[in-house]
């Protein structure tokens, strides 16, 4: 059934690895300059009010900043700590900010995850549906659906969802990752997260949901047109088959890459969704840096959601090959 | 004797909602078991719309208007299109025009031509790929066992349309048809797709429709002729009459315009095409459409549409002029 | 007769056009209609639409009308959608052309600039550029353009890379003329087009971002907008949830005449994607 798998050239992901590396690197410049717009000492712009009341801590990120170097040479400085991990410590969190990153993003990726799945398997249908009814009512219900998602704030989305669905109808919890009296584990606790999980997922699919309907739906559009599809029907495949194996197949690789570009988009969604429903993750603990005006915490989010970014991206480049046999590789 | 494999009365398709835009224009053909029927004429006369309304595959847009299709002693479901799924690959096959397009890009060989046999046939997959590398043998394609893991970007397009053929012939058809299985291939890759089609069908013993503007391939191939003009049938014969003594001024014009070694002689006029082109749908002319483009139209021409009598369907039909 | 059916058959855009003009129109007499300021209290707090006759659609839980809070926030997200889009095609538009045009280097060094952006989180930016400079309309301008850009200036590379290859720009550059004279009087207006339909479509981002930025607590704190209402309701949301709906409505219908607009410019505009489409 399936043909030997071509192996990646090393060329080809050295050199995709050595430019994911200077995105990163770029990145960071772009943070540590975005660090010298701010006014006042660099250090009393990062430290913020969570640092005011520590003056071990200012003058502790004064040294670790160089601060009274040359600017090139703080940059350095600020590139090590990013390379090394070394980000700082949260005195409010009472951890470092890399562990405490590390600790929120699970909940943040399982979010991610599911509402990108959701985007993905109802937009797939929505635009296989609106291509195969092209121009009859389902086409144009569909296509109003999904202009309607595309037009609206996602947060206000999920803000009306808690009252028509926790408020009134009590079907899910108001916000939170689980309930303190529910098992941690087992059957139970899993039930308990996808409770919690539902509505924010949703939320946060909405927009990508509508964006995805539209591609798959020009996609099939422009694919069923082509003449391998009279081909297979010429086969005397069904309709279904000629759809869903024939042209969707072909229709939806491009979406692998949207959904590459769309993870930043995800991220920066995150901090709205995970603050309307007290969802623990990053998002939610940048909207804390930001209240309490940590710049150190909410630039090394900044810096770690990019690189994040980054690597997904990596990673679908690497993959795209592997499931679309006409890609040639250089 | 016996009924024809195939036979088409009067088929008439037009564009939905139109009933002006009459594309086929009553449509009579038929073909034996085993005997191969070329449709030629120059593209917009309907011939690629007459084999795609046999498959039940118009496009979209257009609609069958009146006729009668029968296929093996029954009448061939063509609107019905979950019907026409179990005759489509397996008692007829296609090939089209353009063998680069027509294999889907992300499946394997292998796949594809499986696909068909597993839509018709309970087998295992195993003993449809099995049967998969013995097609890629018989359309003499090298390594057959490599081939089916290969995708079709890795081919060339003459190797491409013999696993279109493959595909056509994997349930063992009745019927195929043929649609400009060469038009776009290399004149070298050309005779020897023909030379396959012709063996596999001594082999097979299947009916071939070939429609083709090519009237050397007819030569080639073919039992019997028709000739189509505007959506209808204007000539019909059998290929050495036809050559031999072309009846519709529109044949001669297509035979004047066809290159054939060896063949001038002396004096004879070199090629000559047929001036001017098929009207525009819109804008048929009254009477026999072939009219504006003629040199022997005369008045009678104007009044009315040829009634197709004798194998021709023509007012200044040769054999009618010799008959006073 | 004609033009009947013409609307019939673009009342999409008909629809959009004249939603984007009633947000106008609310943005432009928003001071005549509400003289006061719109934080002023002019009512029993939480008095639910229609209840009063004053206050056509309530007031929130400090007495203050909500058809006043419509009204200015038109102003701010017309004028931070806007200004923002602007910005963003402006800085894109000169990307974009000078990769598009030069490719080689230039073009790599600009796509891989403008990758760095792609790549950050566009709202985590945004909200970092505010936090660092201070919220202001200003900054949030700033910082919604600064995430904007990139798609224009990708958009616009793509399409001067192929107008780039056109045989009228060969003949401008055998008659010599400079390569600035090509790009801005030659090219950029064939581009147009294809810019003022993306700009339609950024102006609706952006409001929907400088929403979600004050929704958050993070918009400018001298005006009112419907973010900042939205974020304030929400504590009501159980009793008073007429709050939030008003303008999260005001939102939805604002950004969906945009993309209308945007789609009947796009039909109007390109012809060659109107062939396509059959």
């Amino acid at each position: 059934m399936s043909a030997p798998r071509r192996n990646l050239p090393f060329r080809f992901i050295g050199k995709r690895i050595l430019q994911a590396v200077l995105t990163i690197l770029g990145i960071a410049i772009i943070n540590f300059f975005l660090l010298q717009l701010a006014p006042g000492d660099a250090a009393e712009a990062l430290a913020g009010e969570a640092g005011t009341a520590d003056a071990g801590y200012l003058a502790n990120l004064r040294r670790e900043f160089g601060l009274d170097r040359p600017l090139w040479e703080q940059l350095a400085t600020f590139l090590m700590r990013i390379a090394t991990f070394n980000l700082g410590y949260s005195f409010r969190y009472g951890e470092t900010i890399s562990t405490l990153i590390l600790s929120r993003l699970p909940a943040t990726l399982l979010l991610m995850a599911t509402s990108i799945v959701i985007a993905l398997v109802i937009g797939i249908l929505f635009g296989v549906t609106a291509a195969r009814y092209f121009n009859r009512l389902p086409d144009r219900l569909i296509s109003l659906v999904a202009l309607l998602f595309y037009a609206t704030p996602p947060f206000w989305i999920g803000l009306m969802m808690i009252l028509v669905f926790s408020v009134w109808l009590g079907w899910a919890p108001t916000g939170g990752m689980r309930d303190i009296t529910a098992p941690d584990g087992g059957i139970a606790g899993v039930f308990d997260i996808a409770r919690h999980l539902a509505l924010p997922a949703l939320t946060q699919a909405f927009f990508y949901l509508a964006i995805y309907t539209r591609l798959v739906r020009a996609g099939m559009l422009e694919v069923l047109s082509l003449d391998y599809i009279r081909v297979a029907r010429a086969k005397g495949i069904s309709e279904q088959r000629v759809a869903y194996r024939h042209a969707l197949r072909n229709a939806v690789l491009p979406l692998v890459t949207v959904v590459g570009t769309n993870i930043g988009g995800f991220l920066g969604g995150a901090v709205l969704t995970e603050t309307v429903f007290s969802w623990p993750g990053i998002g939610r603990l940048m909207f804390d840096a930001m209240l309490q005006r940590d710049l150190n915490l909410l630039l090394s989010i900044l810096v770690l959601s990019s690189v994040f970014v980054v690597i997904a991206n990596l990673a679908v480049d690497l993959i795209y090959p592997v499931i679309n046999p006409t890609v040639e590789l250089r | 004797m016996s009924a024809p494999l195939l036979s088409i009365a009067d088929l008439k398709v037009r564009i939905r909602g139109n009933p002006q835009a009459r594309l086929l224009r009553g449509v009579s053909l038929s073909i034996d078991r085993g005997e191969t029927l070329a449709v030629v004429g120059e593209s917009g006369c309907g011939k690629s719309l007459t084999s795609l309304a046999v498959m039940g595959l118009l496009p979209d847009g257009l609609e069958k208007s009146g006729g009668v299709i029968r296929f093996d002693g029954a009448d061939l479901p063509v609107t019905d299109n979950e019907a026409m799924r179990k005759v489509r690959g397996r008692r007829i096959g296609m090939v089209f025009q353009e063998p680069m397009a027509a294999l889907n890009p992300v499946f394997s060989i292998g796949d594809q031509v499986a696909e068909v046999i597993h839509e018709h046939e309970a087998v295992s997959h195993a003993a449809a790929m099995a049967r998969v590398v013995d097609l890629l043998t018989q359309v003499q394609l090298p390594e057959p066992a490599r081939i089916i893991h290969e995708y079709p970007h890795r081919l060339s397009g003459g190797q491409r349309q013999r696993v279109v053929i493959a595909m056509a012939l994997a349930c063992r058809p009745d019927l195929l048809i043929a649609d400009e299985p060469t038009t776009a291939l290399d004149v070298t890759v050309q005779a020897q797709i023909m030379r396959l089609l012709h063996d596999l069908q001594d082999d097979m013993g299947i009916a071939i429709l070939l429609i083709t503007h090519n009237l050397g391939l007819v030569a080639q191939m073919a039992d019997r002729v028709a000739v189509m003009y505007a959506g209808r049938k204007v000539e019909e014969a059998t290929t050495r009459m036809l050559f031999a003594a072309p009846q519709h001024p529109y044949t001669r014009g297509l035979l004047a315009a066809t290159p054939r070694p060896g063949r001038r002689r002396p004096g004879e006029p070199p090629l000559t095409e047929i001036p001017g082109v098929v009207p525009a749908i819109t804008e048929m002319p009254s009477g026999c459409r072939f009219r504006p483009r003629c040199m022997l139209a005369s008045d009678i021409c104007a009044l009315e549409d040829p009634p197709f009598v004798d194998g021709v369907a023509c007012h200044r039909a040769v054999s009618r002029e010799l008959v006073p | 007769m004609r033009s009947i059916s013409f609307i019939l058959r673009h009342w999409t855009t008909a629809l959009g056009i004249l939603l984007l003009a009633a947000v106008i129109l609310m943005a432009l007499t928003a001071h005549l209609v509400f003289p006061g300021d719109p934080y002023d209290m002019v009512g029993a707090p939480l008095t639910w639409p229609g209840e009063s006759a004053d206050t056509l659609l309530g007031t929130d839980s400090l007495g203050r009308d909500m058809a006043a809070g419509l009204f200015y926030g038109a102003r701010v997200s017309l004028l931070v959608g806007f200004a923002s889009a602007l910005v963003a095609a402006i800085v894109g538009v000169l990307v974009g052309a000078f990769a598009g045009y030069y490719g080689g280097w230039t073009d790599d060094v600009l796509m891989r600039i403008t990758e760095l952006f792609q790549t950050t989180p566009q709202f985590m930016l945004a909200l970092a550029v505010v936090a660092v400079l201070g919220p202001s309309v200003t900054v949030i301008i700033l910082s919604l353009s600064a995430v904007s850009w990139p798609a224009v200036a990708r958009l616009v590379r793509g399409e001067f890379m192929v107008m780039r290859e056109r045989a009228f720009v060969h003949g401008c550059v055998v008659a010599g003329m400079s390569d600035l004279r090509i790009i801005f009087a030659q090219i950029l207006p064939n581009v147009l087009p294809v810019i003022i339909v993306m700009s339609t479509i950024l102006v609706a981002t952006a409001i929907l971002m400088e929403s979600a930025l004050s929704f958050l607590g993070f918009g400018d704190p001298n005006v009112l907008t419907w973010g900042t209402m939205i974020g304030m309701g929400r504590g009501q949301l159980r009793d008073a949830w007429y709050i939030i709906a008003i303008p999260g409505v005001a939102l939805l219908l604002t950004a969906l005449a945009l993309n209308l607009v945007g789609e009947g410019l796009n039909d109007a505009l390109n012809p060659r994607l109107k062939q396509r489409k059959g």
